[in-house]
């Protein structure tokens, strides 16, 4: 990784007015947290390695953030599909941000929204599913319903409703979530059985051909609940039914929100 | 005095859960090391500061406070008492213990909260003095010690480089502990560790007193800036106590909850008319700091915040309460320079 090129252009979009800040990442004491620079002599605190697992995309929904646009993002593949996605989904438009873009290895630097999707086109096509997280879903899918309900009952129990999650993941920018619609309460909001399913439950198939398997939720989550087999379990359905990956166009039309005449289904038509 | 071998926390455990007290201890769990309920079997990991407080088992995330039946156009009340088993806070931290003062008192300041209290009075607090502090740990800065014993019932010391734990009691349930503890504790000697060096991070009567002059600040929106508003803090945090009260029915039975709430959320603070006073992270964050280091000092001269650090451990998005009282601090430094 060519950190000195990613701190100069950096320091280079914010001096020629390209962006008025750059989110990246920053050490603290051996962290990796999110550092917001918006002078140029600040950018050389710029650092990234794979443990900047936050989800840089995610900014793009905050207030207080939107006067210091346009953004530039420090973004690793998976989250210029979450960006391409927020474009997809009509969140963010191209002016709105630019792209610090870090790969696996290199730095391929300043890019724009359309940029960035050639560069996924090209590069990163195929980005495999964690195998770790494939294994575990193998394993879980093995198991009888009774075992399966009660691996999830255990993980679930764990939920504290802090909903980190959801804070974490750049896809959940509804203003209003369904666990805050109270007029009447639409789910229990109580960190017990009943709620806690719901709201795991909702929170992943809301997400079912929106995640782009970031990861973020699942490192927020303080009490380390494997969010990434439901994220994966039903990113992976969706490409097999729908031929569908997120985050690869920002034109195309999202998987849910889009329906087609010429669907297999009959009640759709 | 007292010892304990250090690899034996568990037969103590063991021998408290066999004298009919529910053990909470910190303890492994699919790699997090959380305080829950002791189980035969289950390692005591005293290495690794738990990610979630003590408050958990005096103020748990969700509790039943009120039960009703309901019969047509009638409904029936249930008594409902507080679930508060004689429990064992074991090898729990000082930071952990220095928030029950603040909750004792917010718990039976304008209300006598029965739930919290029934707990309060079966709980024995056994915190452990830290050996090891990390690059988080902030209790010498707002007052507290890694070998404070405030609120402590008996303290477990670290004694010959590890090897040993001294227990000593320092109340009549800390005795009754001892009591109850059997062959788990022996007699003997053995030379107390140093505790874990703290560094004082920030002056928090600086803090305090920039907090007194700038509600009104720029300076809220730059402190803020990675909070994406989750409620991750405040449910780690030992001494955030707000809650919201739920209703849920069916058409036979209504129970009344008491669910921890937090200001991270904007919902925290929505008006049924739309409007919310603190409409963005950064209102919120400025709550969250005003209310540990302003309000609760002003009402109750206590500080609302131990120095535990599991705010700033957890945080995916960065934040720091010591980072934030830090740069608070410097302002007031930087305002002293300009007068002088």
């Amino acid at each position: 990784m060519d950190l000195d090129r990613l701190r100069r252009d950096a320091a280079a979009v914010l001096r020629d007015g390209r962006a008025k800040m750059v989110i990246g990442f920053r050490d603290r004491a051996g962290d990796r947290v999110p550092a917001f620079i918006t002078d140029p002599d600040g950018a050389g605190e710029l650092v990234f390695d794979e443990t900047c697992l936050a989800n840089l995309a995610a900014y793009l929904r905050k207030a207080e953030l939107k006067r210091f646009r346009p953004v530039a993002i420090v973004a690793r593949p998976h989250v210029c599909r979450s960006l391409l996605l927020l474009a997809a989904e009509a969140q963010i438009q191209a002016a709105d941000v630019l792209v610090l873009a870090v790969g696996d290895q290199e730095y391929h630097g300043v890019l724009d929204l359309a940029g960035a999707a050639a560069l996924l086109n090209e590069k990163y096509a195929e980005i495999p599913h964690d195998p770790e997280v494939l294994k575990r879903i193998e394993e879980i899918s093995a198991l009888s319903p009774e075992e399966r309900a009660a691996f999830w009952a255990e993980q679930f129990a764990k939920c504290t409703r802090c909903y980190a999650c959801r804070a974490a993941c750049p896809m959940c920018y509804c203003t209003r979530c369904i666990v805050e619609k109270n007029v009447p309460q639409w789910i229990s909001t109580a960190a017990a059985r009943h709620g806690n399913y719901a709201w795991n439950i909702i929170r992943a198939f809301h997400l079912a051909g929106r995640c782009t398997e970031c990861g973020a939720c699942e490192a927020a989550c303080p009490q380390g609940i494997p969010l990434m087999l439901l994220n994966v379990s039903l990113a992976r359905g969706v490409e097999e039914e729908f031929g569908v990956k997120a985050g690869y166009d920002a034109e195309a039309e999202p998987l849910v929100g889009s329906w087609s005449a010429d669907d297999s289904e009959d009640f759709i038509r | 005095m007292k010892l304990i071998d250090a690899n034996k926390l568990s037969d103590l455990a063991s021998a408290l859960a066999g004298a009919g007290y529910r053990v909470v201890a910190p303890i492994e769990d699919s790699g997090v090391v959380r305080l829950k309920e002791w189980t035969e079997g289950a390692a005591i990991r005293t290495d690794v500061i738990p990610v979630n407080s003590a408050k958990d088992f005096l103020f748990p995330p969700s509790e039943v406070i009120g039960h009703w039946d309901i019969d047509g156009d009638g409904f029936t009340p249930r008594d409902v008492r507080p679930d508060a088993p004689k429990t064992v806070l074991l090898a729990v931290r000082p930071c952990d213990a220095a928030s029950l003062a603040l909750l004792d008192t917010v718990f039976n300041w304008d209300y006598r909260d029965d739930f919290y209290n029934a707990r309060r009075q079966a709980a024995t607090v056994v915190p452990m003095v830290c050996t090891a502090a990390d690059a988080q740990c902030f209790c010498t800065s707002v007052g507290g010690a890694p070998d404070a014993a405030a609120s402590a019932d008996a303290m477990l010391r670290s004694a010959d480089g590890g090897a040993k734990f001294i227990l000593e009691p320092l109340t009549d349930k800390g005795s009754a502990l001892l009591g109850a503890a059997g062959d788990a504790v022996r007699e003997g000697e053995a030379t107390a560790d140093p505790p874990a060096e703290v560094p004082r991070r920030f002056d928090v009567e600086a803090v305090t007193d920039w907090l007194s002059r700038n509600f009104e600040s720029d300076l809220w929106v730059t402190l803020s800036l990675g909070c994406l508003g989750c409620g991750a803090c405040a449910y780690a945090c030992p001494t955030c106590h707000c809650f919201d009260m739920q209703d849920e029915a069916t058409r036979r039975e209504s129970v009344r909850l008491k669910n921890w709430d937090s200001c991270g959320f904007g919902l925290f603070t929505l008006h049924a008319g739309g409007h919310n006073p603190r409409p963005d992270q950064a209102a919120r964050w400025r709550q969250r700091v005003m209310h540990k280091f302003a309000y609760i000092p002003e009402r109750f001269n206590l500080l609302g915040c131990t120095g535990c650090g599991r705010c700033a451990r957890l945080c995916g998005a960065g934040m720091s309460m010591s980072e934030v009282c830090q740069r608070i601090a410097d302002e007031t430094r930087k305002a002293l320079t300009h007068a002088s």
